[in-house]
């Protein structure tokens, strides 16, 4: 007899109320005890599908099956109490709240009017974290953390809750591979006390690691469910995207040209006046891409703020096209030609509740091009600029009226890198500029950033992806601690090498 | 001097007790994500109907309850449209307001008979605790210095201000984590419009003993204005309560002192209340954020 599933949900159809069919009738079965990966483009309707298996979104149509009982989840309440739990792709932390408060929220103790039990609960997830060895800090401020160690809380968050279903909506993407591979670590040993985990990533080699089956969506229909064991990238790729992908970076070699930016003796300070970035020295070359790779909280984010204009520079110099831009606002940055694609794309890249079409010019919404009479902003100009970058970049959007908040995850990300390199920067900062986005739009992007350093653009780009910083770059830095251990060129060293590096070990071979 | 002072003092600490209600109240209800402007009409309807609860009861305490409990019916009605209708949050307050206007003026003369005000006899006044030859205290004032107390504590020490705070934050975090956001915020926004109701019927059945369609005279304005000098915390709004409370009656004293408005002109003082709450409130905390989701309505798709 067949072992009845622990998940099992039939013919579910999502119509979200601005009439967009996101789910087309999808079954979807999961069996206790299983990594089960969810594939498919940007789009495809991955979370929503999630979110309604946790209770967030109420299905249009269909059935939900707990250990083979119907189910009707009104919120996320009733799904917690069936023992399935979510970590959303944008995470829902309160950013005021220390971890602690995060995790605990709702689950306080007993009596809403009882004073909460602080010190009860540090014990109870100091050993929860040491039983997964997964350690994150809990009287932070979340704001003040990376992306990185945010994202263990909500794991974190969910598990403190008991559940037997863990859902993960992109766990990986704002991870760096050693994050990556504790994580793993983490999901192996939930698997092994006999949870069920539903894992959405991009990254097919992931999936092929940690997942025992996979299932695929393609625009809001079910493609398939096969064994992780007998598939292979490439035919999920194809499952994916419904034709053969052919996935190829061309690079062709290049000269570089003159220093675009320069940065001298710089010191930044983190959030807690801490030192976060230590005397960096480097330059940016036209026709060259720079990348900086290392783990996440180690001065990325300050450096990349003090260039762009928004955070204090303590000391040192910052210049662009041979002009001291040191302490400028980022206004007149722009007007210099410099582009940037934020890390943070909810609260940097976009205004969230806007449309499509006014998130299209932010940034650009002063050019002459979208200003009228009177400088009011002329509105059929910017739709066609919408449009265009929707078409070029093949931005999946409901209408560009829509607002960006309707918009899947990947997609999100390909606006804002549409619009950034609209703007015909001379220096583009592209910070994690593939976060989130699938196969073949990463490929795109990634393409797209070849070419502007073949027109003789300079880019300097940070990220969490080893693979694509040793991809993309011509040279890049090792960031440890807010120095750099090495500047090297990619194909003279190994990964193994870059690995120690981005421990902070400088090796002499 | 010194009876001056004392007399000074006696006048804060009742000055400040409708404000500091409201202004603790409407903590709570923005901490959730609600905001309400229609306090000024709440106080002025409670002051009202609680004087009328009074003289029919006989009973003053009747009266300051009645008036509470009318301020939770305008928070219902406010917490129906604005959490669970997901309206909009500010129109409803206007509404509030103007027919509160409408109600007293109309029901003072219809209920009363008289003319744009009524005396509220002393028989169903609260009584005082404390009497000095130079004025006498509420046991409201203790009341109101308790429920500030209370309600900071409540607010940053228990699991339901843990959960008040975080509605009011990230709705959606919130929500995931099985909270009902709705329920949170309804329960916060009349809690604020009770505060500020008890307020009202205070300044009917107990401080002034009157009730005209002035009575409020913008003292909900100024308590949404207190509440955010003070950071959205209620014992600073303690705090900045009794400095205007103090600073008011302080106007007040220099205006009928004509030696002292001889050096300072009384419009200066009177501009004090405002002037020097701002500054020191404000200038104590530096920078505030308000909730983030403050206005908000959540929704989930
Ligand atoms: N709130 C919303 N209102 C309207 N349409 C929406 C909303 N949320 C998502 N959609 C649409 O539903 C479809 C599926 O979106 P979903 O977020 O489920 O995709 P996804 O597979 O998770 O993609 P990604 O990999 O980019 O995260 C998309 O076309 C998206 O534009
Ligand atoms: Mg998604």
């Amino acid at each position: 007899m067949e072992e009845v599933p622990i998940i099992e949900m039939k013919g579910i159809v999502k119509v979200y109320p601005d009439g967009t069919k996101a789910l087309k009738g999808v079954d979807f079965s999961v069996k206790k005890g299983e990594i089960h990966g969810l594939l498919g483009e940007n789009g495809a309707g991955k979370t929503t599908l999630m979110k309604i298996l946790s209770g967030m979104l109420h299905p249009t149509g269909g059935k939900i099956f707990v250990n083979g009982k119907e189910v009707r989840f009104k919120s996320p309440a009733d799904a917690l109490a069936n023992g399935i739990g979510m970590v959303h792709q944008h995470f829902t932390l309160v950013d005021v709240f220390d971890g602690l408060h995060n995790i605990i929220l709702g689950m306080e103790g007993h009596g809403l009017f009882s004073k909460i039990d602080v010190e009860k609960a540090k014990e109870k997830l100091q050993k929860l974290m040491d039983e997964l060895n997964f350690q994150v800090p809990l009287d932070v401020p979340v704001e003040k953390l990376p992306v990185g160690v945010q994202q263990r809380i909500e794991i974190l968050k969910t598990l403190y809750r008991d559940v037997d279903v863990l859902i993960l909506d992109e766990p990986t993407a704002v991870l760096t591979p050693i994050e990556v591979k504790e994580l793993f670590e983490v999901l192996r040993k939930l698997k092994s006390q006999g949870k069920t985990i539903i894992f959405i990533s991009h990254k097919l080699r992931e999936v092929m690691e940690i997942t025992d089956r996979v299932t695929v969506l393609r625009k809001g229909e079910l493609i398939g469910t096969v064994n992780t064991r007998e598939t292979t990238p490439k035919e999920l790729a194809k499952m994916m995207v419904g034709r053969e992908v052919v996935l190829k970076i061309e690079k062709p070699p290049k000269e570089a040209g003159k220093p675009v930016l320069e940065v001298k003796d710089l010191w930044v300070k983190g959030d807690r006046g801490e030192d976060a970035v230590k005397g960096l020295t480097f330059e940016v070359r036209a026709g060259e891409i720079f990348g900086i790779a290392g783990v996440e909280g180690n001065g990325q984010t300050e450096l990349i703020e003090a260039i762009s204009g928004l955070r204090k520079v303590e000391k040192g110099k910052v210049i662009l096209n041979g002009k001291d831009i040191t302490g400028r606002p980022p206004r007149e940055l722009y007007d210099l030609g410099m582009a940037h694609i934020p890390e943070d794309r909810i609260h940097m890249g976009l205004v969230i509740e806007m449309s499509v079409a006014e998130n299209s010019i932010l940034g650009l919404h002063w050019r002459k091009a979208f200003r009228g009479p009177l400088g009011l902003i002329r509105w059929d100009k910017v739709k066609e600029h919408a449009a265009k970058l929707v078409r070029d970049f093949e931005v999946s959007v409901p209408s560009i009226e829509a607002p960006a908040k309707s918009l899947s995850g990947g997609n999100q990300q390909k606006l804002i890198v549409a619009r950034e390199v609209s703007k015909e920067p001379e220096f583009i900062i592209a910070s994690q500029p593939t976060r989130g986005v699938d196969v073949a739009s990463t490929e795109y992007i990634r393409n797209y950033l070849i070419k502007l350093r073949n027109e003789n653009k300079a880019v300097l780009l940070v990220s969490a992806d080893l693979d694509e910083v040793l991809q993309l770059s011509d040279r890049m830095a090792i960031i440890y601690e807010g120095k750099f251990v090495g500047i090297v060129k990619p194909e003279e060293v190994t990964e193994e090498q870059i690995g120690l590096m981005m421990g902070g070990i400088k090796n002499e071979s | 001097m010194i009876e001056a002072v004392i007399s000074i003092l006696i006048g804060a600490l009742t000055a400040m007790v409708p404000l500091v209600l409201t202004s603790v109240g409407a903590t709570v209800s923005e901490r959730a994500g609600v905001v309400n402007i229609g306090y000024e009409g709440i106080i002025l309807m409670s002051a009202f109907f609680g004087a009328i609860f009074a003289e029919i009861t006989g009973n003053p305490w009747i009266g300051l309850i009645g008036g509470a409990f009318v301020g939770m019916l305008l928070g219902m009605l406010h917490g129906f449209i604005t959490v669970y209708l997901k309206g909009d949050h500010v129109i409803p307050g206007i509404g509030v307001n103007l027919l509160a206007l409408g109600v007293v003026a109309f029901g003072i003369t219809a209920y009363w008979g008289t003319a744009g005000q009524h005396q509220v006899p002393t028989n169903v006044r609260v009584a005082p605790i404390i009497n000095t030859p130079y004025g006498s205290l509420s046991p409201m004032v203790l009341i109101t210095i308790a429920i500030a107390i209370l309600t900071h504590w409540v607010l940053f020490r228990t699991p339901l201000g843990l959960r008040i705070r975080a509605v009011g934050e990230n709705p959606e975090a919130a929500d995931a984590l099985g909270i009902n956001v709705e329920r949170y915020r309804f329960l916060a926004t009349v809690y604020g419009a009770m505060l500020a109701g008890l307020g009202g019927a205070f300044m009917s059945v107990d401080w002034l003993g009157t009730v005209t369609k002035q009575l409020s005279a913008g003292r909900g304005f100024i308590a949404l204005a207190n509440m955010v000098f003070s950071g959205w915390n209620p014992l600073r709004a303690l705090l900045g309560g009794f400095i205007f409370g103090f600073f008011d009656n302080l106007s007040v004293w220099v205006r009928t002192n004509p030696e002292i408005q001889r050096i300072v002109p009384w419009q200066f003082v009177a501009t004090l209340p405002y002037l020097v709450t701002l500054i020191i409130v404000a200038g104590i905390i530096g920078k505030v954020r308000p909730p983030k989701a403050d206005g908000k309505p959540y929704k989930r798709e």
